[in-house]
């Protein structure tokens, strides 16, 4: 052993990482240092533990925190080159090693409390909101399964033969992570199940097991030993998250005893008996389903799995879930009774007074916002004039069709089926289809679901389909121009599809088409699977209708000749602008000239649109711009039969139509069309959407029997009136925005009034919310006294709110007025007060 | 007396026009002429002109935020309270006027 003083080999760093050496880092170190053969270590300065960088365990449990100064040595015969190695990769790449992982764009995180639960020092727990709902019950955790604490005592077994075992374990775990590996499809899970390898086959573990065999323990002995070993010396760190990760060790030897004992290993049976919360690590989709679905009231995962199949059943079954929520099986106890949040997104100990209170108004409030909610969904989408418009969604998945509905979708205006074609190693069979369409179709009790066939290539590839590379995929093979190629994949889609339609009115799309040829192609194609079903006595729908998606220009000048072949259209703008235009929109340089407001496509769908009509064709719009409401106007006068838009765009939608003429919408759009560029489209359609704003005064708005006891209790009574009038979305930030300006100082203004007001865009519209209390409360006035009438007023930052603001400035001037006071402290009711602020504020009705 | 004043607070929304008219109001019965600008959310409104700034005795700014065209004031005896003063006891600005 070389003596090891060398100056040169000896090299002191300060930790410049925020959450300190953890795993991730710590993986990334331990394999620099594991291409030397010499030893290295690491010591943390400030607590005295040493550490083999070879090893990511004995990394993390030194502790090492930001700052920390630390000493790394090397020795042994290539010392000075493992030296320079680490140093290097210490001063350059370990600063950069913990790059925060990767949020999920469409779920955001919240990360501050309501107000009131603050107040109640209720511990929440944050999460990302995956499935979004409110749930309540007892904690069960759910262990994947413990270690189990003893196994009987290995007999007769030779330590060289115990120890390939666990070597060929190893070798077994680490394949099958590395077979994750291969499949993850974010940076997240990439850089966890990185961790994971090298933590599988860390040398301070391997050394570990070994010695334990070698002193006559069985291989599953030595796995559940050298286990709580690492498990108790991680727990024993000072550092909360170094704490945390042993349920990571636990979970690879769980992996290892499986391996060397599989029937050692425990499965969790769990019965429930009462409203229950689950919190696990990750779930398997049939382990949700062995479960008593009535007691299950909410999810919470560890794992960021966003989009996993658990996920995605979850939001079928409407369970509020929450995912990447931290150590939730260390920080919640089993058989506390929690309430999961999935609509703010935590979990939090349903435990004190004041969080009961909290929760009690909540769903009410939540009651009340569905009520609402629901009566817009029950109608149909009639502009104010009387004309009718389908609103109907698009999905991706069976489990959306249910949420499409309950949000108000009056059919499936297009049900994309290539998900089921991506991301697996081959095309789903005949049976798996089947059973997707029918559920769907059965989900929609009668109401149309179109399902449009596979549409792959372009920017969506598969794998399977191994189609050649092209220079521009999306002028080459893609959507129906496959077909030929694998008609087998249509034929077994087709006779899914037809199938189907036994239960419900489903009808056919084709993507992609532009020319007559490939449509009659089609159509023959179908004219096959109805013969081969019809051979079998396999019942189908012989009259199901045929339609094709308008993507390609051409088709505009084939009106007749395709009106003869094809029951209905649909456009998809998504694609027609871009080859009308001819500009990819994925591309920066050119994505400027991509845009739904083009005066000359906004002619052209004039035309494709009045065309097909007068065919007497059904035609409706799939594609993005339809989503849009400020578009609204555009549609209603171009005449659509239907627009299919997200689920989550039904409502407003819905409603937004029928503030609408559908005869001012003609000469809109004529207007649209005369304009010179794109830009003045839009200023015309922004002007026409803030026209058609909510109106600054509504009876969802005027609370006069308010019950709430504190100012905190006033805040949040008001800012739910807004969500239940679906005039905020996002209460967190309104409500942040108000308590902001109630910083400065108290706007209680004395005479027992209040006026808290704010800027935000959290607020759908300019409103003023007036609430009456039955008992005074406490709002630090300026003259001390207490507070008997709010009146609060929410402005939007982003629209011109000049007219608005002058309504305000007069409200603010008249509340000074002991007169106008009087007057508005003793309505009966919120027309009333509507009345006297609209005459006195000189508001048009 | 003859006062000019300005009115501002953070947001510009509620508390600025609420101030005015207040001092309006109280400037009356101690039987003073006062014109008060607003520099709210709307921008600068009612504005004080050169010849109303020249022809004022005092200046009263009852602000929260610094006050924009301060300039104009030049010459002119300012007192600066917090717009909270305007709101809760405007009568004791006056008194201290009159002293």
């Amino acid at each position: 052993m070389p003596q090891n003083s060398d100056i040169s080999t000896r090299f002191v760093f300060d930790c410049p990482l925020a959450s300190g050496l953890h795993a991730r880092p710590a993986s990334h170190l331990s394999e620099v240092a594991n291409q030397f053969l010499s030893e290295c270590r690491l010591t943390n300065l400030r607590n005295g533990q040493v550490a083999n960088v070879k090893s990511v365990l004995a990394i993390v449990a030194a502790d090492v925190r930001l700052g920390d100064r630390c000493e790394l040595d090397t020795s042994g015969t290539d010392q000075q080159i493992a030296f320079d190695g680490l140093r290097r990769f210490i001063e350059k790449d370990l600063p950069r090693c913990d790059v925060p992982l990767a949020g999920i764009a469409e779920f955001t995180r919240s990360t501050t409390p309501p107000r009131l639960l603050e107040l109640a020092k209720a511990s929440c727990i944050f999460g990302t909101p995956v499935s979004r709902g409110l749930g309540r019950g007892k904690v069960v955790i759910l262990r994947r399964m413990p270690l189990p604490s003893s196994l009987e005592a290995g007999n007769g077994v030779s330590p060289q033969h115990e120890l390939e075992r666990i070597q060929q374990a190893i070798i077994a775990v680490r394949q099958r992570i590395g077979e994750k590996l291969k499949y993850s499809l974010t940076p997240t899970g990439t850089a966890i199940l990185q961790a994971d390898l090298a933590m599988a086959s860390d040398v301070f573990l391997v050394e570990k097991l070994k010695e334990q065999v070698l002193r006559g323990m069985s291989a599953a002995q030595a796995v559940v030993g050298v286990g709580e070993f690492f498990i108790a010396l991680l727990q024993k760190s000072e550092s909360e998250y170094v704490r945390q990760r042993s349920s990571d060790i636990e979970e690879i030897c769980l992996q290892l005893l499986g391996e060397v004992h599989p029937s050692a290993t425990p499965v969790a049976i769990v019965v429930l008996h009462e409203p229950s919360v689950l919190v696990t690590e990750t779930l398997a989709p049939q382990q949700l389903l062995e479960l008593d679905r009535k007691w299950v009231r909410g999810l919470v995962l560890e794992h960021a799995a966003e989009t996993s199949h658990a996920v995605l059943l979850a939001r079928s079954l409407g369970i509020p879930t929450l995912a990447g929520v931290r150590n939730g099986r260390v920080v919640l106890r089993e058989g506390i009774e929690v309430v999961v949040d999935a609509n703010r997104g935590f979990v939090v100990p349903h435990s004190s007074l004041e969080v009961q209170r909290f929760y009690d108004r909540e769903q009410k409030t939540l009651e009340r916002r569905k009520a609402a909610h629901s009566t817009t969904a029950k109608h149909l989408a009639v502009t104010s004039d009387g004309t009718r418009i389908e609103v109907a969604a698009n999905v991706a998945a069976g489990e959306e069709v249910t949420l499409a509905f309950e949000n108000g979708a009056d059919s499936i205006g297009l049900f994309r089926t290539e998900m089921l074609f991506l991301g697996r190693d081959g095309a789903p069979l005949e049976e798996e289809q089947y059973a997707i369409y029918l559920a769907a179709v059965r989900a929609a009790s009668g109401r149309p679901v179109i399902i449009r066939t596979f549409d792959v290539g372009g920017d969506k590839q598969v794998p399977y389909l191994k189609s050649a590379s092209e220079d521009n995929p999306f002028l080459g093979c893609r959507g129906a121009r496959l077909y030929a190629e694998h008609q087998d994949l249509l034929q077994t889609q087709l006779r899914a599809i037809l199938r189907a339609s036994v239960a419900g009115p489903i009808q056919v799309m084709a993507p992609m088409i532009s020319s007559v040829e490939e449509m009659l192609e089609f159509k023959s194609a179908i004219e096959q699977a109805k013969l081969d079903l019809g051979q079998k006595a396999i019942p189908f729908a012989s009259d199901i209708k045929i339609g094709l998606m308008i993507e390609v220009p051409s088709l505009a000048f084939l009106v007749e000749q395709l009106s003869a072949q094809v029951d209905f259209f649909s456009i998809g703008t998504n694609d027609l602008i871009q080859y009308f235009v001819a500009a990819d929109r994925t591309n920066a340089a050119v994505s400027s000239l991509y845009s739904s407001s083009h005066p000359g496509f906004l002619r052209f769908l004039k035309q494709v649109v009045g065309q097909f009509r007068r065919a007497g064709k059904w035609i409706g719009m799939c594609g993005d711009m339809a989503a849009d409401p400020r578009n609204l106007p555009l549609l209603l006068g171009l005449g659509l039969d239907e627009i299919s838009v997200p689920p989550s765009e039904v409502h407003l939608l819905k409603r937004e139509i029928g503030n609408l003429r559908a005869s001012e919408c003609i000469s809109t759009l004529d207007r649209a069309i005369s304009c010179r560029t794109s830009t003045e489209v839009d200023e015309l359609l922004s002007a026409r959407a803030s026209e058609r704003m909510a109106p600054l005064l509504s009876e969802e708005l005027v609370l006069l029997e308010s019950t709430s006891q504190t100012k905190e209790e006033v805040m949040q009574e008001m800012v739910d009136a807004f969500y239940i009038a679906h005039r905020t979305e996002d209460r967190q930030l309104f409500e942040e925005a108000l308590w902001a300006r109630e910083a400065v100082y108290s706007t209680g203004l004395g005479y027992g009034f209040a006026t808290p007001h704010c800027k935000t865009d959290a607020v759908a519209s300019d409103s003023i919310c007036v609430l009456r209390l039955n008992e005074p409360i406490n709002w630090d006035s300026v003259d001390g006294e207490q507070v008997r009438m709010v009146v609060l007023l929410a402005l939007r930052n982003s629209e011109d709110g000049a007219n608005h603001m002058q309504v305000f400035s007069t409200l603010a001037r008249k509340l000074m007025n002991d007169d106008f006071r009087q007057h508005l402290l003793k309505f009966d009711n919120a027309p009333q007060v509507i009345m006297f602020l609209s005459e006195q504020l000189g508001i048009q009705r | 007396m003859r006062i000019v004043a300005v009115t501002a607070c953070p947001t510009g929304i509620a508390h600025t026009y609420m101030a005015a008219a207040r001092l309006e109001k109280v400037a009356k019965t101690f039987g003073h002429e006062i014109k008060v600008e607003t520099q709210g959310a709307m921008g600068i409104e009612n504005k004080l002109t050169e010849s109303d700034i020249r022809q004022a005795q005092i200046a009263i700014f009852a602000v929260d935020i610094e006050v924009e065209g301060k300039e104009r004031f030049h010459g002119v005896k300012v007192i600066q309270v917090p717009l909270q003063d305007a709101l809760k006891s405007p009568e004791a600005i006056f008194a201290k006027i009159q002293r």
